[in-house]
């Protein structure tokens, strides 16, 4: 005798297909999502340095920005001239922060002296404001500039040196260049 | 077959340039083009290279870079680039998509703020524990020059020819900005000096602010060109007042009803800055927005001082 078994109409099949899919969808989705993670937060900086955009007071990110441009501007007078310029020239040339404005005032009234180094010269900037922005030293050498920071009213070791800097509790300024967020 | 006087002095004049040395009758060499986004990045560009390159704007005068689109004919514009210029830092992220889609994906591009110590994006804007940075670099005197510096340096290595030239204008251009700063300040110097309390109406200005050691305490519009709503708009109003702000800083060229309610309501000192968006492209655009502002700047501090 033939029989035949009739199932009741449903649709189990074609769930259990669709949820097959799925999973498979959201197997490959995590897959992809854990492969391309975002890497771990930046290692943080090393004692010596400080972060332009998050450690400087709103004082010292002026004085910051105007110190790297103004390291451009000596490196070209220097080289015109076969002499390193005082701080005297530099604020003659209305060259901020050397200048005497209302600027640097606000800005913590730094003193700048000039001083040799055994590969360039250096700007150190004594602050009569530590609250309001640290003393600043400024190392120019055949390679560029650096800029150094420590919150109070003190001169660099001399010679401002790596070394020496550190140990005396200066801290180097770094800054990150940050590409738009969709480029 | 007689030749006429005309066409024998054509011939003369053909067979002449024919024997005439190479050198003599050479196509003088192209000019470079290079492209930019922003209004004061024309200025940057166009007083950097002189009459020794092209500055070509990609997207028009009169589109507001905030709310720009890439349209067919601006991104066929990119093709007749040698390098384009960019802001790079969030303000022209366009330039990025209409780059990819144009006939030169892989147009040299220069990052001008690539040596500028950046701020972290305020207001709405500030997320992220300050990785999202604030893009107005072009706000500032000495970012501007930072950004001169870069660009002059940069386009040097594209077009070596005139790398000289570049670097000599530059230098030129940022002296006269450092003097549009200094005459700022020698005009504050006479006037007093005060340390303000400031609101701004968009998040752009930090960078000038702390030019002269001044902090924004409140920054009011959630995003440019979006007006706050009512209940943000009273919470401004409060936190004005407990922060005791003394100066409002609103941006020319944008009329707001909010920010006259803001106004009254506190009873606080409102000046405009210039975003420097609007108008025609010109290379003394930047230098006349600039000094605008900073007179902008040096009159509220004089009006706020004791």
């Amino acid at each position: 005798m033939h029989r035949q078994i009739v199932r009741r109409a449903g649709a189990e099949r074609e769930t259990l297909w669709v949820l097959l899919a799925a999973g498979a969808i959201l197997g490959s989705a995590i897959l992809a999502v854990g492969l391309r993670a975002a890497p771990d937060a930046e290692a943080p900086l090393a004692t010596h340095l400080i972060d332009s955009r998050t450690g400087l007071t709103i004082a010292e990110q002026g004085l910051y920005a105007d110190l790297k441009a103004a390291g451009e501007e000596i490196a070209a007078m220097r080289k015109a001239v076969d002499r390193a310029p005082t701080p005297e020239a530099l604020a003659a040339e209305s060259l901020p922060p050397f200048a005497a404005d209302p600027s640097a005032a606000a800005r913590g009234g730094h003193a700048w002296t000039l001083a040799e180094t055994g590969q360039g010269i250096a700007y150190a900037g004594v602050s009569a404001a530590p609250e309001l922005a640290g003393s600043l030293l400024l190392r120019l050498d055949g390679h560029g500039a650096e800029i150094w920071l420590k919150r109070a009213a003190e001169t660099p070791p001399v010679p401002p040196e790596d070394a020496a800097l550190t140990a005396a509790g200066w801290k180097r300024i770094v800054s990150t260049f940050t590409a738009g967020v969709t480029r | 077959m007689s030749i006429l006087p005309n066409r024998r002095l054509i011939l003369a004049g053909a067979l002449a340039a024919m024997a005439a040395p190479a050198g003599a009758f050479a196509a003088p060499t192209a000019r470079r083009r290079f492209g930019v986004t922003l209004h004061p990045y024309y200025s940057y560009v166009a007083n950097i290279v002189g009459d020794a390159a092209e500055v070509v704007p990609v997207i028009p005068a009169g589109f507001n870079p905030h709310a720009y689109e890439p349209r067919p004919e601006d991104i066929r514009r990119i093709g007749g680039l040698d390098a384009i210029v960019l802001n790079g830092i969030g303000h022209d992220d366009f330039a990025g998509r209409m780059i990819a889609a144009s006939s030169k994906p892989s147009l040299p591009v220069v990052e001008a703020n690539a040596d500028v110590p950046l701020l972290p994006a305020a207001g709405m804007a500030a997320r992220a524990a300050g990785k999202v940075v604030n893009p107005h670099s072009f706000l500032s005197i000495t970012n501007s020059i930072l950004q001169v510096s870069t660009i002059a340096r940069e386009l040097g290595r594209l077009d070596p020819d005139n790398a000289a030239a570049y670097t000599a204008n530059a230098r030129a251009y940022s002296r006269r900005l450092r003097q549009l700063r200094a005459d700022a300040l020698a005009k504050l110097a006479t006037a007093g000096t005060a340390s303000l309390r400031v609101a701004t109406i968009h998040g752009a200005y930090d960078y000038l602010l702390r030019e002269f050691g001044l902090e924004v305490s409140a920054v009011v519009e959630p995003a440019h060109g979006i007006e706050p709503s009512p209940a943000q708009l009273a919470e401004t109003i409060a936190t004005m007042r407990k922060l005791d702000v003394q100066v409002i800083f609103s941006e020319l060229n944008f009329p707001s009803a909010y920010v006259e309610t803001i106004r009254r309501e506190t009873g606080i000192r409102l000046y405009a800055f210039s975003h420097i968006s609007h108008g025609d492209y010109a290379p003394d655009l930047f230098e006349r927005e600039m000094a605008r502002n900073l007179d902008t700047l040096v009159l509220a501090m004089a009006e706020a001082a004791p």
